[in-house]
């Protein structure tokens, strides 16, 4: 067995490791944070150097490919991020911190590993694992300040879905006889006309679907964004969504295009989900429910790219993965700082922002231009990609639709602005204190939304690559 | 089409001004006003002086695509950074850097959020300037977009009279176009099958069928026609007119509406002439209802620039129709209009934005013989009247000539209607001139003070235009037949 090609996912472990033994040590924030801060940083560093890996593992159960090697980079990307907004965690219990951070990481390998499974049961075990440690995560909030209903929901809601997944394994097992997803790739299309085969499809594709928060599993999005601590909230709307779409883009390709049934459900979802977002954000008051609604949104438009089964729907959803893990963070790093007693905060809260910090308000604004799809942000580099895609399959009527979607979203994306750079505050608000570090970050965040925006070109060729894997 | 390489990027000059200019204000502290203010008007007065120089060394003889520049951008989707001007473009970027200068001096008095106001002016227009250039698809959307998005916050933030409101129609309005915009772009691009962006290539003859030439010239007509101001989706302009700051004002009825326009003739009819040929009948109805309704609208409005803003109606109105009659006099009268339009509405709101800064109220009834206090700003205010009516010797008056001649030809019906709604609009031009200026003297406006040499300037600017071109029609009639007859011989 060669240990190489499983690098990212033993430093992964190495580091989950370490924050085992750190719980059991007494509870120190300080040392914590910056350990978790230098691990993981280096294993960015580790998934970068690991990302031409190529070969297959555990008797061909999990396969290492460029498709891969770039996911857990992302996924990566996303812990160390989300890891940078955690100097200060108001709305964890401070006994609890090393637990919180070997949670995000166990659940950070969970992803990797998922990204990399193709044997049914290897996805099942990873997906699980993953969501265990975001049940955990979800219900670390300070009992005080909110109830534990958010947990509960996500627990009952995910354990169903799971249940639904796994019925779905074994109708499509059944139906193939075949649990290596390489070899059902061979069988699948060809049986894309008997009804137990698609039936066994979507029940494994819920699965997934409820991780993105696509209708109609999309309910517990809201409550467990509102629920969750602030930085919890964040891994969720980033990292964790690009660990689903991942496993969605390779469960889809395995169909290789042949069920036109698949795809008007798809069709159907997508349109759904978006709509059903995007006019449920508009009369949200709380800025994590929004979020949470513009996420369901979002999900749409990703489904756009995957349900196109072609090289270029994939390179567009593997190309909005990763604007929507830098967008979806930079929404939350406003809102972990601007809320700085870890508790959640409502939209007029955000008033006078661009007086506290001229900073934050301009992330805020790009972010969510990105997440509007306003050029000239990776939002809309993104989008474009996408309905491209979609647009060569024909589907004109669903990207008018999309983009429909793009000016109703505006409409509460520029309430929050509007929020942000005119509403006067009620009573003096002090000044935020940004430190440099955190200044650095963002305005390196915004630099790249930008910049990538304009000049996709160098991830534009690595996402291609990446998805020309899985159309073979 | 001939393609005339630069030797010097003139116009990624013109873009890289306003980028350096936005940079050079974001990094300067922000109480530091009076440099941000000469840091803009330097800047702004780069890009008027790069935009006279094209209008200058544009090679009528030549004809094409001139200062061409060409960079492979992402070889992967086919697009390119792909600029280049023509007979058309080239009044358009005049248009844009004296109404950019002019505009950033108006507010030489302005002190409320200085800094962040001119960057986003900057980031505006450096938009505009974009979506004039630029010859690919996907860098029109781009500069499409940046040139309304910092519209909202300019309005909302410095604006007036039901402000929020008025930004936020005007942005949800512009954005439900570019929702129109973007899938006809992707249609094209993907239905090509070229793998390219690159609007030259796309305008080869027998690309796209004659039904796909109508769907997507319908897209982008009715996408860029909003802003245009066509009726009947007009309504966010005088609205967002009125809520918005002077400068903002001045660009964005002087040259935002432009690109609106400008995006029907670059996209539209370049891409999509069979589609043009077809829609042409309802393009000349829709706009001769602009020019009629406008006209009668703007005579019952007790507000200046709500006036202002339904003669723009009015004005892009005439645009519509000379670009509606498919004939050479017809495109020079539309693209001259624009032109004209710009220059007129910019020194129109400079002047009404000073006599408001002074007065602090822009209704027309408790204005009056503002004349005795005022002369200067009241003398700019008439010449811009005049200017609207069509008054010969001033710009407008050979643009709405030729438009109304081929409009003739092709429309008798709306051409008439068209010209007697320019008596309507002569007389509203007039009353309000009578009300605003003329009159007995009001005791509260006696004693303010008038336009100071140095804020008289910009205005001085644009009357000169107005009557430079006034006096010389053809330094632009020539200019925009090197576009205009070689667009319609090409024509199936």
């Amino acid at each position: 067995m060669n240990f190489i090609l499983f690098q990212p996912e033993l430093f992964g472990l190495f580091m989950s490791g370490v924050f085992l033994c750190l719980s059991l040590a007494r509870p120190n924030s300080k040392r914590d944070f910056f350990t978790a801060l230098a691990l993981s940083a280096v294993g960015i560093a580790v998934c970068l150097a690991g990302l031409r890996l190529e070969g297959g593992l555990f008797y061909g159960a999990y396969r290492v490919d460029l498709f891969s090697q770039v996911f857990k980079t992302l996924l990566f990307m996303g812990l160390f991020l989300v890891i940078c907004i955690c100097s200060e965690l108001k709305g964890i219990a401070e006994r609890l911190h090393s637990e919180f951070y070997l949670l995000l990481t166990v659940c950070t390998l969970a992803m990797m590993m998922l990204v990399s499974s193709v044997h049914l049961l290897t996805i099942y075990v990873a997906l699980e694992l993953s969501s265990y440690s975001l049940y955990i995560l979800v219900f670390l909030r300070k009992r005080e300040d909110y109830g534990i209903d958010a947990g509960i929901k996500y627990f009952l809601i995910g354990a169903t879905a799971s249940a639904v997944m796994l019925f779905g394994f074994a109708l499509l097992y059944g139906a193939t006889q075949a649990a290596y997803v390489g070899e059902m790739l061979q069988v699948l299309p060809g049986l894309m006309d008997r009804p137990l085969v698609v039936i066994g499809l979507f029940l494994t594709l819920s699965g997934f679907l409820f991780k993105l928060a696509v209708f109609p599993f999309h309910f517990w999005a809201p409550d467990v964004y509102e629920g969750a601590p602030n930085q919890v909230t964040a891994y969720i709307a980033s990292a964790s969504k690009v660990g689903a779409i991942a496993i969605l883009i390779r469960m889809v390709s395995l169909t290789g295009g042949n069920s036109e049934f698949l795809v008007h459900a798809l069709v159907a979802l997508a349109i759904i989900t978006m709509t059903v977002g995007n006019l449920a954000a508009i009369v949200q008051k709380d800025l994590k429910r929004l979020l949470a609604y513009s996420s369901v949104a979002q999900a749409g438009y990703i489904l756009i790219g995957i349900l196109s089964m072609s090289a270029a729907g994939y390179t567009g959803a593997i190309f909005y993965a990763l604007a929507l893990l830098l967008m979806k963070f930079t929404a939350f790093l406003v809102v972990v700082k601007v809320a700085y007693d870890g508790k959640n905060i409502s939209v007029d809260q955000l008033a006078g922002l661009h007086r506290r910090s001229p900073l934050l308000a301009m992330a805020l604004m790009l972010s969510l231009f990105g997440l509007a799809g306003i050029p000239p942000t990776i939002g809309f580099t993104g989008k474009l990609l996408l309905f491209t895609a979609a647009m060569k399959q024909g589907y004109f009527t669903l990207v008018l639709i999309a983009m429909i979607n793009v000016v109703i979203s505006l409409y509460y994306y520029l309430l929050v602005i509007k929020a942000a750079y005119l509403t006067a505050p009620v009573g003096e608000q002090p000044d935020l204190e940004i430190t440099p570090p955190m200044k650095l970050l963002t305005g390196t965040l915004v630099t790249v939304m930008v910049v990538v925006g304009i000049y996709p070109t160098l991830f534009l060729d690595l996402a291609e690559k990446a998805a020309r894997m899985l159309v073979l | 089409m001939q393609l005339t390489y630069a030797d010097f990027p003139y116009l990624s000059t013109l873009l890289l001004t306003c980028v350096g200019g936005l940079l050079a204000i974001l990094f300067t502290p922000a109480h530091r006003i009076r440099e941000i203010k000469w840091i803009s008007a330097v800047f702004s007065g780069i890009t008027m002086l790069v935009s006279i120089y094209i209008f200058l060394a544009y090679d009528k003889s030549l004809g094409g695509f001139q200062f061409v520049e060409k960079l492979e951008w992402v070889p992967m989707l086919g697009i390119s950074y792909f600029n280049g001007v023509d007979g058309f473009s080239v009044p358009m970027l005049l248009l844009t850097g004296i109404v950019f200068f002019t505009g950033v001096l108006t507010m030489w008095e302005h002190d409320y959020r200085v800094k962040e106001f001119f960057a986003l002016i900057f980031l505006l227009v450096s938009g505009v300037f974009g979506m004039f250039i630029t010859l690919d698809l996907f860098f029109v959307f781009i500069w499409f977009d940046v040139s309304l998005f910092p519209m909202y916050l300019l309005i909302a933030v410095w604006g007036s009279t039901r402000k929020e409101y008025g930004a936020m129609k005007l942005t949800l309005y512009l954005l439900a176009g570019s929702a129109l915009i973007l899938p006809g772009i992707i249609y094209l691009v993907a239905g090509s099958g070229l793998n390219t962006f690159n609007i030259l290539a796309l305008m080869e003859p027998g690309l796209f069928t004659a039904a796909q030439q109508k769907f997507v010239f319908f897209l982008f007509y009715i996408g860029f026609g909003i802003l245009a101001g066509v009726w009947p989706f007009h309504t966010w302009s005088p609205v967002g007119h009125v809520a918005a700051p002077t400068a903002v004002s001045m660009i964005h009825a002087g040259v935002l509406m432009k690109i609106g326009a400008f995006g029907i003739l670059r996209l539209g009819m370049f891409i999509c002439p069979e589609g043009w040929q077809f829609w042409a009948p309802l393009m000349a109805l829709l706009a001769t209802v602009g020019i009629v309704y406008g006209a009668f609208v703007g005579l019952s409005q007790t507000d200046v620039k709500y006036v202002i803003g339904y003669s723009s109606v009015s004005h892009m109105g005439i645009v519509g129709l000379g670009l509606a009659t498919m004939s050479v006099d017809g495109l020079n009268g539309a693209i001259f209009q624009m032109f004209a339009h710009g220059v007129m509405t910019a020194l129109f709101f400079s002047s009404v934005g000073y006599i408001y800064d002074k007065t602090h109220t822009k209704a027309i009834a408790e204005l009056g013989g503002l004349l005795k206090s005022m002369p200067v700003a009241t003398s700019y205010f008439i010449i811009a009247a005049l200017t609207g009516i069509g008054v010969p010797c001033l710009a407008s008056f050979w643009a709405e000539l030729m438009v109304f001649i081929s409009a003739f030809k092709v429309y008798p019906i709306y051409g008439t209607l068209a010209i007697a709604a320019l008596a309507v609009t002569a007389l509203f031009m007039l009353r309000v001139v009578q009300k605003v200026c003329y009159g007995p003297e009001d005791e509260r406006w006696a004693g303010l003070p008038d336009v100071s040499p140095g804020l008289g300037i910009p205005r001085m600017i644009l009357v000169s235009v107005i009557v430079l071109f006034g006096l010389f029609p053809s330094l632009m009639f020539d200019m925009i037949q090197t576009a205009s007859i070689p667009f319609l011989s090409r024509l199936p």
